[in-house]
């Protein structure tokens, strides 16, 4: 996830006998906890994808059968079609925004401003998605909320946000961007800072304005945070489930906010189909690794390697 | 600092200024809105126009909470369950690091990939395989059903093997010397040099684990069990009509959170910062 593969630790000598076995002591309960939690479970998802059950009766092996129903299944393909606009609105607005307020905080001289401009964008990213969730059903409540009061006062009439299917998934988009950007933020202005400033100051000299010292030189040495921020923006974003589930229980009007995780939780938990959930989450292992993999590819001709 | 490349005039720095101060207002007004109205007398609040400030100001909706969900209960939970779950995977953690990091073992770099590449499955597809072991093991329902599975941060081991590997070698072959063991190492020559990492993922396990959602909602049953996320959207599902004591109980979820965060605000900050730059 994090990029970079491990870099070889120190060359594998045959050590002492009692080294060895202190190595096997020492990872014995991340191997033990590994094995029942991660590879246990992820393998025995792979086992129930085959099988039809509800948790209760034996099951029964089907093969194909769950791909094939997801093949044909209208409802799967809405959910990724959502997923996928979450995500990619997501690390779109995530990315560009991070940056421009990364950039925007990064010259303020005041400190004060600067202090309180941080803390603010950061702090909701601290607060659960529960309490997030709930206080934004409250803010954007047409006959309550703050959203439509003020909306009204500068003379418009803004949409009935969680019973209109256009508007359900731009106003999720809106809640998990004012939840999270403080996250990209803190990653870009991180970036931003670690660019060498004798490169900005040569780039000047030679009579580089702003802009272009701004698309030439400071974009480019940040593009490995650039990067890093949008790969783990859509990871992040393609698992989305807590505000959804939460502002639109089942799943918003016309499915317009059902998520894949969230329909994963519908088929597993609410309708006890678990060999069909087992199925669509491999769908979903495979789309995230394919995506991955292909900003990994994209990168190469992008990325700036230091 | 001083790395950007915009050298704005005199102006146009204020001016952006003035527009990340209003944005920096506007992030907040939700947050002002939801304490002020949860100081208001119930039948004054939630009314238009908007309340900034209570009036009149009662606390009697911190009261009601309790008359409707066991608040104080599932603080504990949510402390009892975030601070094992951190606590226990910190230790884990640490020690695998250390081994990876440190000692030599044949296996070791395969053991090691394994697990990295395991950071690409998604929580969500071992939730089901999870839950049916959780439930042979009579565990659903129960607090350790919450805090076993996140004792395996497969995250936390790759960064703090990383972090070890920038530490020099000389300093633990200088303590071998001496006679010291791996455990002796381990605690008094890395760790102690390792606080920032510690901090870090320390802090994001911390909060991940109090947080969280999806494991509760799917391995919590009755509510003495519940841990707050989880309490307060069962509270507002079934509040009969007040929903002034809903945000009540945000406040009172939210505002301890306000207040650890801008004390640790500095480490909070650098352990997000580490991700991207370490990484």
């Amino acid at each position: 996830m994090v990029g970079k593969t491990a870099a070889p630790g120190a060359p594998l000598r045959p050590g002492r006998p009692r080294q060895q076995w202190s190595g096997y002591l020492f990872i014995s309960p991340a191997v033990l906890l590994f094995g029942v939690f991660i590879v246990g479970p992820f393998l025995y998802a792979i086992f129930l994808s085959f099988y039809a059950w509800d948790l209760l009766t034996p099951r029964e092996f089907i093969g194909l059968d769950n791909f094939r129903e997801m093949w044909h299944d209208p409802l799967l393909r809405k959910v990724l079609r959502n997923t996928f606009v979450f995500a990619f609105a997501s690390v779109v607005t995530h990315v560009v925004g991070g940056l421009l307020l990364a950039l925007g905080v990064n010259q303020l001289k005041n400190r004060f401003l600067s202090g309180f401009v941080r803390t603010s964008l950061f702090f909701p990213f601290v607060i659960s998605w529960a309490a997030v969730a709930l206080l934004w059903r409250y803010v954007l409540s047409p006959s309550f909320g703050l959203v439509s009061y003020y909306s009204d006062k500068l003379g418009f009439t803004p949409p009935d946000w969680f019973n209109d299917s256009t508007w359900t998934m731009p106003a999720i988009i809106g809640i998990d961007w004012w939840h999270t950007i403080g996250f990209t933020f803190i990653i870009m202005l991180a970036g931003l800072q670690a660019v060498p400033s004798e490169l900005i100051e040569a780039a000047r000299t030679d009579g580089a304005n702003s802009w272009r010292v701004l698309w030439h030189v400071t974009i480019p040495m940040m593009s490995p945070t650039i990067f890093f921020a949008s790969v783990i923006t859509f990871i992040g974003a393609f698992q989305i489930f807590d505000p959804m589930q939460i502002i639109t229980p089942g799943g918003g009007p016309d499915k317009s906010t059902m998520s894949i995780v969230m329909y994963l939780w519908t088929r597993g938990f609410q309708r006890f189909t678990v060999g069909y959930a087992s199925a669509v989450s491999i769908l979903m292992l495979v789309v995230m690794m394919g995506v991955t993999l292909l900003q990994f590819r994209g990168s190469r001709r992008w990325v700036h390697q230091a | 600092m001083g790395a950007s490349g915009v050298n704005a005039g005199r102006l146009s720095r204020w001016a952006i200024g003035v527009a990340l101060f209003l944005l920096a207002a506007l992030m907040l007004a939700p947050l002002g809105w939801l304490i002020a109205e949860s100081l208001t007398k119930e039948s004054e609040a939630l009314r238009l126009p908007p309340h900034w400030i209570p009036d009149p100001f009662t606390v009697q909706n911190y009261r009601n909470i309790s008359g409707m969900i066991p608040f104080g209960r599932m603080a504990l939970n949510s402390l009892i369950v975030a601070t094992i779950a951190t606590a226990g995977s910190m230790f884990v953690s640490v020690l695998a690091a250390y081994a990876f990091s440190r000692l030599r073992f044949p296996g070791r770099d395969a053991i090691f990939l394994l697990m990295l590449s395991a950071l690409m499955i998604p929580g969500q597809m071992t939730v089901i395989p999870v839950f049916i072991l959780l439930r042979n093991l009579n565990l659903i329902d129960t607090l350790p059903s919450l805090w076993l599975p996140s004792l395996i941060n497969v995250f936390a081991i790759f960064f703090f093997r990383q972090y070890f590997n920038s530490i020099p070698r000389e300093l633990d072959e200088a303590a071998r010397i001496d006679g010291a063991g791996n455990i002796w190492i381990l605690f008094k020559v890395i760790l102690p040099l390792s606080g920032p990492a510690l901090a870090a993922m320390t802090i994001l396990a911390f909060e991940a684990s109090w947080n969280s959602y999806f494991l509760p909602l799917i391995f919590i049953r009755s509510e003495e069990n519940m841990t707050l996320p989880l309490g307060l959207v069962t509270l507002n599902a079934d509040q009969g009509g007040s929903s002034v004591t809903v945000f009540a109980a945000i406040t009172a979820i939210v505002l301890p959170v306000l207040v650890v965060f801008l004390v640790f605000q500095r480490a909070f900050v650098a352990s997000i910062a580490s991700l991207g730059v370490r990484g």
